[in-house]
């Protein structure tokens, strides 16, 4: 009897599958497969955190409304990335008074501004921050190193969608893929000590974040030093308000040689100082 | 015009009795649709990332089928023959070329409009109000840019001899001056002479079809443009189209069949 | 009555591409004339220039020198074919159409009207026996029912001229028979029928006159009795005699 074609195919189609499995299984490694169900992994690999960097440029895009300079329009200097993602621009007034674009060198030039977005906005000026989310998490997801990614979202998230347990839950997620990381570690204190007044939560967080950044070599600590400052000038502000005057002055002693503004700092030592012996 | 409207008629109906655009409208909606049914952090208020995935597939998909459309009609003309009755009526090439155009245009404007409508239903699901102006000037100029895409992707089939050719090189142009068209003048600054004259040279002559890109201002909420500019765009555009039949009209009546 | 189709010293030359230009004429000085009313048949063997000399009439190409009117209007002006019907050799027609969708769009193009189409379609649909068939897509016809289409366009302005380029290529008996009672019918109401075809046993039978070309030089032109009578002779010895086909002995 003549065996269909498409038994046969069918048969060959089994017989390839099930080598692959068995060969698989016995000589692959592990390691080596992604195990990942993000589509980027999967199909770009490594290559997938190149979409990371765009995402979070996106991010950026998003809270300025679209007022967004291209790759040509950049000025130079200016970063890849125009700082105010965090919104945390101390003279905002200025920001939004950057021109990204410069004046018109052509009437194409000057024309074609009409169609495109040209005022400078924040979103943080309104409700809709949360826009920015999507943009954030899909870095965070194509790139789950990128450290940014989780502070930035968890900020938003606390401050405009006022949503603080998605906050807390992405930067927990953020600490999964980044074990002991110090910026999310504080950002996390951060939620607990503002958004549900845990004093001892926050403590413990800040303490530990302390710790690992104490821990990191030399080379490490002279990039992020601004880390050691917020986290000790954070703990020291917890125990001044718990009137633990020793301990504020211990942290402000680790703050002074890592902080922009050592008088400032020693000014608040010496302030503490003065309770501990009014207190005495 | 009575001929020219029968053969825009005859385009129209090609184009809604082949599969593409259903295809890639039923791909938009697909992918819309799930990119809309997925919350971010559980905020069913975030909506500008799916306008802007919308629309930028409406966007990729307007193109698509405006070129595949438009380089397939005169080549597959001569090549089905069907361009031997039609021009041993009283039909002449400059109105063929014409006929074309404006079936090609009005096919893709009617395409283009179920996706805006599209967009409408599936982004005012979301949003408190609409903003029906810069919708329509959204589409409008769309619409005024795809017909200078038709008149450049119609002067490449009487040009190319094979559709797909046509179709690669029109796409990769189009694409070009969508990207970088609006940047060639800093381009060219960064460059020495002569190099930098011809890019000023090409910056010049291009069609800006960057100009009639509003998704920005449609995405995050921004008004419309005034209608004077929008006006004044559409006559560009129009002035572009025009060039480019002519100059296709100028090819083809050399041409042999 | 004047000539309702006349070339004058028609030339026509291609070029060669290759290394070397070469220059392949395709028609040599032909002068043709038909006059109303009558059915002509133009004849020759493959490569003749006979699908040239029609290209040249439709418009389809300019002639190297030389001239052809139809009705007495220069053949480059698309007003010259307002009054023709074509039906090509080749039937290809839009297969996305239906059948009266396909006659509707050629009768906007003649700038029929509405009325006036549809009254004209029906009639057609019903000569060429495609009544049963006009709401389906032209791509789910036969050949037949192609060739058959391609005779109701040809015929949707009600032509006083039909261009035919081999008619009945393709055709079954049947279908042949029933383009020659078209044919004949068109003759009746006084239309003027040009056509070209390689069946000479039909020729024969429905023309007129005929001419014959070879080599794209016009050899001989007269009514059908006339040449039989001068070379005693049927028409396809005539043809064989005149483009000078010497059969090859079987030893």
């Amino acid at each position: 009897m003549k065996a269909s074609p498409y038994w046969i195919l069918a048969l060959l189609i089994a017989v390839c599958f099930t080598l692959a499995v068995t060969l698989g299984l016995r000589f692959g490694d592990p390691a080596e497969h992604p195990q990942s169900n993000n589509a980027f992994k999967l199909l770009f690999g490594e290559g997938q955190k190149l979409f990371a960097n765009q995402f979070y440029v996106m991010a950026d895009v998003y809270f300025h409304s679209g007022y967004y300079p291209s790759v040509f329009d950049k000025q130079e200097g200016q970063s890849d990335v125009l700082g105010a993602v965090h919104g945390k621009s101390d003279n905002d007034e200025d920001t939004t008074n950057v021109d990204f674009f410069g004046a018109p060198t052509d009437w194409i030039n000057r024309f074609g501004s009409h169609f495109r977005v040209n005022q400078h906005t924040h979103l943080d000026q309104g409700a809709e921050a949360q826009e920015i989310l999507p943009w954030l998490k899909l870095a965070a997801d194509t790139n789950p190193q990128m450290i940014q990614t989780y502070t930035v979202a968890a900020y938003w998230l606390r401050k405009s969608v006022r949503n603080p347990k998605e906050a807390e839950a992405f930067l927990r997620e953020g600490l999964r893929n980044n074990p002991g990381n110090c910026e999310i570690l504080l950002e996390l204190g951060r939620l607990y000590n503002e958004d549900y007044h845990d004093v001892v939560r926050a403590r413990n967080v800040w303490t530990v974040a302390l710790q690992r950044w104490q821990a990191q070599n030399d080379d490490a600590k002279k990039d992020n030093k601004w880390l050691c400052d917020e986290i000790s000038v954070n703990l020291a502000y917890l125990e001044e308000s718990a009137g633990n005057w020793q301990q504020a002055i211990r942290y402000l002693e680790i703050a002074k040689p890592v902080s922009p503004t050592p008088d400032a700092i020693q000014k608040q030592i010496d302030e503490a100082k003065r309770k501990v012996t009014s207190d005495k | 015009m009575n001929t020219i409207r029968a053969l825009s008629g005859v385009v129209i109906k090609e184009l809604y009795r082949r599969k593409d655009f259903y295809v890639l409208f039923i791909l938009t909606a697909l992918i819309t649709l799930v990119a809309g049914m997925h919350r971010f952090f559980n905020d069913p208020n975030i909506v500008r990332y799916i306008k802007d995935l919308c629309m930028l597939l409406v966007w990729v998909s307007a193109l698509v089928i405006a070129i595949a459309t438009t380089a397939r009609q005169i080549p597959v003309e001569r090549e089905n023959r069907t361009i031997f009755p039609l021009l041993a009526k009283p039909v002449t090439r400059w109105q063929m070329v014409l006929g074309k155009f404006m079936g090609s245009w009005l096919a893709t404007g009617v395409a283009l409009l179920v996706f805006y409508i599209f967009f409408g239903i599936a982004t005012g699901s979301r949003e408190e109000a609409s903003k029906w102006p810069v919708y329509f000037q959204a589409f409008w100029l769309q619409w005024v840019m795809l017909s200078v895409v038709i008149a450049i992707t119609l002067l490449g089939s009487v040009v190319f001899s094979a559709p797909s050719a046509n179709v690669t090189i029109c796409f990769i142009v189009i694409a070009g001056i969508l990207f970088f068209g609006g940047h060639l003048n800093v381009i060219a600054l960064r460059n020495a002479e002569p190099v930098q004259s011809v890019i000023y040279t090409i910056y010049y002559l291009i069609p800006h079809l960057e100009w009639f890109d509003l998704r920005d201002r449609l995405v995050h909420g921004w008004g419309g443009v005034s209608w004077l500019d929008c006006g004044l765009a559409t006559l560009y555009a129009m002035a572009y189209a025009w060039l480019f039949l002519l100059l296709t009209w100028l090819v083809f009546r050399r041409k042999s069949l | 009555m004047g000539a309702i189709l006349q070339t004058e010293n028609l030339c026509v030359e291609y070029r060669t591409r290759g290394l070397r230009l070469e220059i392949k004429p395709a028609l040599k000085e032909l002068n043709l004339s038909v006059c109303a009313g009558e059915v002509f048949g133009f004849l020759g063997p493959n490569g003749a220039g006979k699908t040239t000399a029609i290209n040249v009439l439709l418009g389809f190409i300019p002639p190297t020198s030389g001239a052809a009117y139809l009705f007495g209007i220069d053949v480059r002006r698309p007003i010259a074919r307002q009054r023709i019907g074509y039906l090509p050799e080749m039937t290809y027609y839009y297969k996305f159409l239906t059948a009266e969708e396909l006659l509707r769009f050629y009768a906007r193009v003649f700038g029929l009207s509405r009325l006036e189409a549809d009254k004209r379609i029906d009639q057609l649909l019903k000569l060429v026996e495609l009544e049963h068939a006009r709401q389906r897509l032209i791509k789910t016809y036969s050949k037949g029912m192609q060739q058959r289409i391609g005779l109701a366009q040809a015929l949707i302005n009600d032509p006083d001229l039909l261009i035919l380029d081999e008619p009945t290529s393709g055709l079954d008996p049947l279908g042949r028979m029933k383009v020659r009672e078209i044919i004949q019918r068109l003759k009746n109401e006084g239309k003027t029928v040009f056509f070209s075809s390689h069946e000479l046993g039909e020729v024969e039978t429905v023309c007129d006159r005929v001419a014959i070309i070879n080599q794209g030089g016009l050899k001989t032109v007269g009514r059908v009795g006339d040449l039989m009578a001068q070379h005693g002779a049927n028409l396809e010895k005539v043809f064989l005699d005149i483009i000078g086909y010497q059969p090859q002995s079987v030893t």
